[in-house]
């Protein structure tokens, strides 16, 4: 508690490098975030195919079949995650420009980033590992519960979603950075 | 905070009370954090179990031919059928097991693990939720069925192993929340101590 008496500025104290709340580091990789999400955004939504696939019954048949990504509720809660994201990501890269320009005192709102950065990373992580099963399970069908693979008839479709499974997971990654980040700024902070 | 930054302006006798408290601060936090680290421990175990030990034996009839009557073949469901389970279990194994080695490494009581163990505790949150969206995802496919790719649903016959996968994602829900808890709680703790 002794050391709560000295002067804590950001220029003056011996813990703290000037610049070392990284807030400039947070713009960047949240505006990274938000190109990851967007990008995953618009992958996931074009990805759209209609094609001739044999009828199973009648081999000589063909029916006109489409894919698209609300054939699946877990692509769907992937797309609202990744909207979600976005709009999370340039409201913070807002906020953390904002604060760059501040320097000192903002710990407090390291902390609001660490809460909320961990919610939308357990979030992310769901939509990703939801998309990912179900992916799985379209690339390459399960005999057991007899589900047909489909990416063999519809294979734009199976990259688009692929690609799209791709860029969330690298999204989560840059969350768990983003969270590190802020928790090791913050954890400098303590007075040795 | 505001009560810190009183005691900051307040006498020598003052500070060392204020020492005093947050050395108390310190060990209930201490003390909750073994308590979360216990339950996480008992949850994704328990999530891990209940879905290994998931399996069922049923007859389905099959028709073979319209003429013959429906000939009833054993059909079996199993965990490891379908990948999202096994990931699942694994990841479940993966977080149990490092709750009980976090658990020994903040009994040791040393200052340098906390920055770790909150970083592996991130990936815990990671790696749990999003195992728990694989294994939902499958689930609802299997209670619902999907008809625009004639995926067709198996809960009807198999009731008893769709459940028990219910069960089990509901544990690993609750302990990779637990989880998510610890991550906020660490840095909350790391927040009191600066400044």
């Amino acid at each position: 508690m002794a050391e709560n008496n000295k002067p804590r500025d950001p220029e003056t104290a011996p813990i703290l490098p000037s610049g070392g709340d990284y807030f400039g580091v947070h713009f960047i990789l949240r505006l990274f975030l938000v190109a990851l999400a967007v990008t995953s955004l618009v992958v996931m939504v074009t990805a759209k195919e209609t094609k001739l696939v044999p009828v199973p019954t009648m081999p000589n048949f063909r029916v006109r079949a489409k894919a698209k990504f609300t054939d699946t509720p877990a692509f769907i809660y992937l797309v609202a995650t990744m909207s979600v994201t976005a709009l999370y990501g340039i409201i913070t890269a807002v906020v953390s420009l904002g604060l760059n320009s501040k320097p000192g005192s903002a710990t407090k709102a390291l902390l609001y980033f660490v809460f909320w950065d961990v919610l939308l990373l357990g979030i992310v992580a769901a939509a990703t590992g939801a998309s990912g099963g179900v992916g799985y399970v379209g690339l390459k069908g399960n005999s057991h519960a007899r589900w047909g693979k489909i990416c063999d008839n519809f294979g734009k479709y199976c990259r688009h979603f692929g690609a799209s499974i791709a860029l969330s997971l690298v999204a989560s990654i840059v969350l768990v950075i983003l969270i590190m980040l802020s928790a090791c700024t913050i954890h400098r902070r303590i007075p040795k | 905070m505001n009560n810190m930054e009183a005691q900051q302006k307040a006498s020598a006798f003052d500070v060392m009370n204020g020492t005093e408290s947050q050395g108390a601060i310190n060990r209930s936090w201490r003390k909750g954090d073994l308590f979360l680290r216990g339950l996480a421990l008992i949850l994704t175990l328990s999530g891990a179990i209940v879905l290994g030990v998931n399996k069922q034996t049923k007859l389905v009839p099959v028709k073979i031919l319209d003429s013959l009557p429906a000939l009833n073949v054993p059909a079996e469901a199993k965990w490891h059928y379908l990948s999202a389970f096994v990931y699942f279990v694994v990841t479940n194994a993966i977080a149990c097991s490092y709750a009980a080695l976090s658990m020994l490494l903040s009994l040791s009581g040393k200052k340098g693990f906390v920055p770790i163990i909150m970083i592996i505790d991130l990936l815990m949150v990671a790696l749990l939720f999003s195992s728990n969206g694989a294994s939902t995802a499958i689930g609802v496919m299997g209670y619902e069925g999907n008809s625009h790719v004639r995926w067709n649903k198996v809960c009807d016959v198999f009731d008893k192993f769709c459940n028990q996968t219910a069960v089990a994602v509901a544990l690993s829900l609750l302990g990779s929340t637990v989880f998510l808890l610890l991550v906020v709680l660490a840095a909350l703790h790391l927040n009191k101590n600066s400044k």
